[in-house]
């Protein structure tokens, strides 16, 4: 199974740069877009260095102090929040 | 969010989705591709095959044969507790084939394929597999697996889905002359002309190409269109492997699951 696999590359105050094993582009412009909606994250961006032999790479650059990771968890509960709804949406949609 | 059901058949879905975002929708298109398992011949033993079409024609042929999916009755060959390379019953099924032609030239469908599972069949029964010639045999086993589409397309349990923005067209009827050359040059016959006025027929197929913009000779143009940000219109076309309400809830199910590992690995991973 394709289990997700987080890799640290990069690890300094207010910055972050971590491989995500398993992930594809899907996963990863959710988070890069629900990073941005953050108002302490400075710059967040990912990258696919190459299509098939290598795993997207996530970057997070925060300001001031705060912490990329705790960002990196509020922008995945923020999609998963959604994500929900929407299947909760769709139940009752398919039901109606 | 709201969504609503536009239209639903058993390999239709048009959902109407509002207060959505753009990255959102993508995921689950990307999921309901590439993510979400059916089932697909993945390995066939040749018995006898003397028609002139080689061992790997067929093969790949049948693979590419979609087949009805349970599911819920399989695991996923790599996720199976037998990690046999062979799989087991609960992660493989086998079908059988015995065709031959006694008189003249005959088409081999799918639906000559037996399975040992009767909710594991070929979607359609009339897909040509093959021609055989008289006295020509094809005898073989094949072993159909769960797998994803981004391994494989035979894999992909919908054949289409993709999502647009909801349409918005606005018809300024103090400029607009009804000259009807919106109406002639819109290739999904969105407006219509009633009375003489030109109206919106059919807002939802409009696919926000613009020609009817461009082709007003009025200036400023006399028709508008625009798009909502956040509503959307998703297709799903299942192959018939799966209903596809069964797919997107899926989709649904495993990008949580992703979320879920992500958030749980970024704890471990990152201190």
């Amino acid at each position: 199974m394709s289990k997700l696999k987080v890799k640290v590359l990069k690890k300094e105050a207010n910055e972050l740069k971590i491989e995500v094993e398993g992930a594809g582009h899907g996963l990863c412009n959710l988070l890069q877009k629900k990073l941005l909606e953050d108002e302490r994250v400075d710059l967040a961006g990912y990258d696919v260095p190459h299509p098939l032999a290598s795993s997207p790479v996530i970057y997070v650059r925060m300001k001031g102090a705060a912490k990329p990771e705790d960002a990196l968890i509020k922008a995945a509960e923020k999609a998963r929040e959604m994500n929900t709804a929407f299947s909760k949406e769709l139940k009752k949609a398919l039901k109606a | 969010m709201k969504i609503e059901v536009l239209e639903k058949d058993e390999t239709n879905l048009r959902l109407s989705i509002k207060e959505a975002d753009v990255p959102l929708m993508n995921a689950l298109r990307r999921i309901a591709l590439a993510e979400v398992p059916s089932m697909a011949i993945d390995e066939v033993v040749m018995i006898e095959n003397s028609s002139i079409l080689q061992d790997e024609m067929i093969a790949h042929r049948l693979g590419l044969t979609p087949l009805k999916t349970d599911l819920d009755g399989y695991n996923l060959p790599e996720e199976c507790k037998c990690q046999s390379e062979f799989g087991c019953s609960l992660c493989r099924v086998t079908l059988t084939m015995d065709a031959d032609s006694t008189e003249g030239t005959r088409t081999v469908y799918s639906g000559e394929l037996v399975s040992e599972n009767p909710q594991i069949i070929p979607v359609s029964d009339k897909v040509p597999l093959l021609k055989l010639a008289k006295g020509q045999k094809l005898k073989l086993e094949a072993y159909a697996r769960l797998g994803k589409g981004k391994n494989h397309a035979k894999w992909q349990p919908v054949s289409v889905c993709a999502y647009k923005y909801f349409p918005k067209i606005e018809l300024l009827s103090e400029q607009c002359k009804d000259c009807a050359k919106c109406v002639d040059i819109c290739p999904k016959k969105v407006l219509a002309m009633k009375e003489n006025k030109v109206e919106v027929r059919d807002l939802l197929a409009c696919n926000l190409c613009m020609d009817c913009v461009d082709a007003c000779p009025q200036k400023p143009s006399a028709i508008k269109v625009e798009w909502e940000k956040d509503a959307f219109i998703m297709n799903i076309e299942s192959s018939g492997a799966l209903p596809p309400e069964r797919i997107i809830q899926e989709a649904t199910k495993i990008l949580d699951k992703q979320l879920k590992e992500f958030e749980e690995q970024l704890k471990v991973g990152v201190k």
